[in-house]
């Protein structure tokens, strides 16, 4: 298009490959080093523009697109920040801010050689910078949609910072409704209930109902539901009933009912929920939410009562608002950093590692500092990418 | 969208003052003197009502709505800030920025329909397959910075229609006169709010009934006049034409910016009457052609 057009920026000139860090349907992940007076260390996500398989050239996927986007237009402490993104001969480079933890891997450590609990001020900090961050995206209209320790990332000094806006959307007056787009997102053991019943309409709603999750597994260092997820058709694309993840969920919380959830009936699969009670007596005396606390606390040696060294009654209370099965009840990002959890004994500190004595291991890096274009088979994500689904689409209503 | 306008990119990177544009601009032309001298143009309104039309004709086929419209129009305006457009294919560049324009507005289209109807649209034998479209992408985007958010004044007029209670054929005046305005430079250079009072303010004020904006100049001098008397908050107009100019008196919106833009659309519908698709067409062909960039990429 352009006589000797350059692309301004080139990675190799500003950036040093220490190692690899992780990789997905999207690319991969590299820790780098700042080269040419650039100080400082950054995590280097590479994404292919063009799907593997494909003879022709389709230009870059719907979702590669947002997330580019909102990288570039979101900025707050409890966001990973992006420094700069480079798009050079095929490949598309977003360059962050590197942390050294992130939550997957805390947990990780502390399951492992009988560690024991996360220290309960390292679990307030965590969630109170967490919502911190969730409101800011809320409030800038942005649906994470993928919330889950992995994607939680922890700085040395204890920052707490969204990451991977990759199934990130707008939500403010969507053009289709946002159920059009991915059919499938967030992983599964963090998918709000009214998703696994088939709700068409994302509300910030489902990204608290995952903060839920995340705030169950700090406590028990398990995921609190975990299902096994039914693979969709990959003939018909059609998404089916996740029984199994629902049943777990119920088998705790157990069955929604109209009179807590009044629009329940009005689920697309909603149908599916009354055979799930059908010969499953764990359905039927399900364990409560309460239950399934203290056995929690006690297993952590934490006090029942109300202490600074105990999540508490507080942590029980703000969880149950966070695991709210009708998400108009639910709690919002905003209110839940106004509950009494985050006050009753003081300001949670601002660095999640204040206070604590645990070193935690940094993040692996592999010695493959060859940035290669094709990701690794058998990681791909959960969503499915917008171009799978929608083959040239003759005609869109045209509204407005 | 995202966050507020007031920490947007479009605010930050993408809103000039007028000098500042003037001096972007003449900084591009001027590190391209020669094709600028051997290439003369016709006026950039002229040019952006052609692209208009392109873009509409591309679009119409496919259904795609007026907002993507919109953004791709943002996109190739922001775009010839950083790029002198005789070095450019317009045409390649109008396709990309629709192209990327439905992706981010949520009504993606595959890159072989766009191709197609670039085709179609402009019998053009460089359209040979995807792959131009594709690197145009990456282009387009890097000078843009990544930066593909825009923020329309569609949504402020909906708010605005529900606080003034403004008719449907107001409401549908003000919306067309939000589509005009990016056939000049206003987008980069308030803010989508002041666009958005600035329609609404000409729709009341002219009244539907007069049937278009184009050629009710008499309508638009009152509407100036309006507009100087909520400068000195003296009335003397219509009841609900006073009503929105005590408003305007009140509110924190910048009236200057008002009258600047409600200027720049008067004379936009002033030199539209003397439009001719023929010569943008005959121009931009001259230095594409001359440039070999119709059948040669480099």
């Amino acid at each position: 298009m352009f006589t000797g057009y350059q692309h301004k920026k080139r990675v190799h000139e500003r950036y040093k490959i220490i190692g690899f860090i992780s990789s997905g349907t999207y690319g991969r992940v590299y820790k780098a080093e700042g080269k040419n007076g650039r100080v400082g260390e950054f995590a280097i996500k590479k994404f292919k523009p063009d799907k593997e398989g494909e003879v022709q050239y389709t230009g870059i996927s719907q979702s590669g697109i947002r997330e580019m986007a909102l990288c570039t237009e979101l900025s707050h402490p409890h966001v990973v920040h992006t420094v700069e993104i480079i798009l050079e001969d095929k490949s598309i480079f977003i360059v962050f801010e590197y942390a050294e933890h992130d939550l997957l891997q805390i947990i990780h450590h502390h399951n492992s050689n009988q560690r024991g609990a996360i220290p309960a001020r390292t679990v307030k900090s965590i969630m109170h910078q967490l919502l911190q961050g969730l409101v800011y995206l809320h409030k800038s209209w942005v649906l994470h949609r993928d919330l889950k320790p992995a994607n939680i990332m922890v700085t040395s000094a204890g920052k707490v910072k969204i990451g991977d806006l990759g199934l990130a959307r707008l939500f403010y007056k969507p053009l289709h409704s946002l159920f059009t787009g991915d059919k499938v997102v967030v992983t599964i053991w963090y998918r709000a209930p009214e998703l696994l019943l088939g709700s068409r309409h994302y509300t910030p709603a489902i990204d608290l109902w995952s903060v839920g999750c995340i705030f169950a597994e700090l406590l028990q260092l398990r995921p609190i539901f975990k299902g096994e997820e039914l693979k969709a058709d990959p003939k018909s694309k059609a998404v089916p009933f996740q029984r199994n993840q629902m049943q777990k969920i119920v088998e705790i919380m157990g069955m929604p009912i109209k009179d807590r959830w009044p629009l329940l009936t009005s689920m697309p699969e909603y149908g599916h929920l009354s055979s799930l009670a059908a010969g499953n007596p764990r359905m039927r005396a399900p364990q409560s939410l309460e239950h399934w606390y203290e056995t929690c606390l006690r297993n952590n040696h934490w006090p029942k009562a109300s202490s600074p060294d105990s999540p508490g009654p507080e942590g029980l209370s703000l969880l149950q608002q966070l695991l709210e099965y009708d998400p108009q009840k639910r709690i919002t990002a905003e209110k839940a950093l106004l509950h009494p959890y985050f006050s009753i004994h003081g300001k949670p500190l601002e660095s999640c590692f204040e206070e604590s004595k645990i070193k935690y291991p940094v993040r692996t890096v592999s010695q493959d500092n060859e940035i290669r274009s094709s990701s690794l088979p058998g990681t791909k994500r959960s969503g499915i990418d917008d171009h799978s689904m929608g083959r040239p689409v003759k005609r869109l209503k045209q509204d407005g | 969208m995202a966050a507020s306008y007031w920490d947007s990119t479009q605010k930050k990177f993408w809103t000039f003052t007028k000098p500042q544009l003037q001096l972007v601009r003449q900084k591009l032309e001027e590190s391209d003197r020669n094709i600028v001298s051997l290439y003369p143009l016709p006026d950039r309104r002229y040019l952006s009502i052609y692209f208009y039309h392109q873009l509409s004709k591309m679009a119409r086929p496919l259904g795609i709505r007026q907002q993507a419209l919109a953004t791709a129009q943002v996109y190739v305006r922001r775009f010839y800030t950083r790029v002198e457009i005789r070095r450019t294919n317009p045409a390649l560049l109008l396709a990309t920025a629709l192209y990327v324009a439905c992706k981010m507005e949520e009504c993606p289209q595959h890159i072989r329909m766009i191709l197609g109807e670039a085709r179609h649209c402009w019998a053009d034998t460089s359209f040979t397959d995807v792959t131009i479209i594709g690197e145009c992408e990456f282009t387009l985007i890097s000078e843009l910075d990544s930066q593909l958010i825009v923020h329309h004044p569609y949504r402020s007029l909906t708010e605005l229609q529900n606080q003034f209670q403004l008719t449907q054929e107001e409401n549908s005046l003000a919306w067309s006169i939000i589509n005009d305005h990016y056939l000049t430079d206003l987008p980069l250079l308030h803010a989508p709010h002041v666009i958005a009072i600035t329609a609404m303010f000409l729709a009341v004020v002219l009244k539907p009934t007069q049937g278009g904006m184009q050629g009710s100049a008499a309508g638009l001098t009152a509407a100036m006049q309006t507009l100087g008397n909520a400068r000195n908050a003296t009335g003397g107009a219509h009841i609900r034409v006073q009503k929105l100019v005590d408003w305007l008196a009140e509110s924190q919106v910048d009236i200057e910016a008002v009258v600047e833009c409600t200027q720049e659309l008067i004379s936009l519908y002033e030199v539209w009457e003397s439009y001719s698709d023929k010569a943008c067409k005959d121009q931009i062909a001259k230095f594409v052609k001359a440039r070999g960039m119709d059948t040669r990429r480099e």
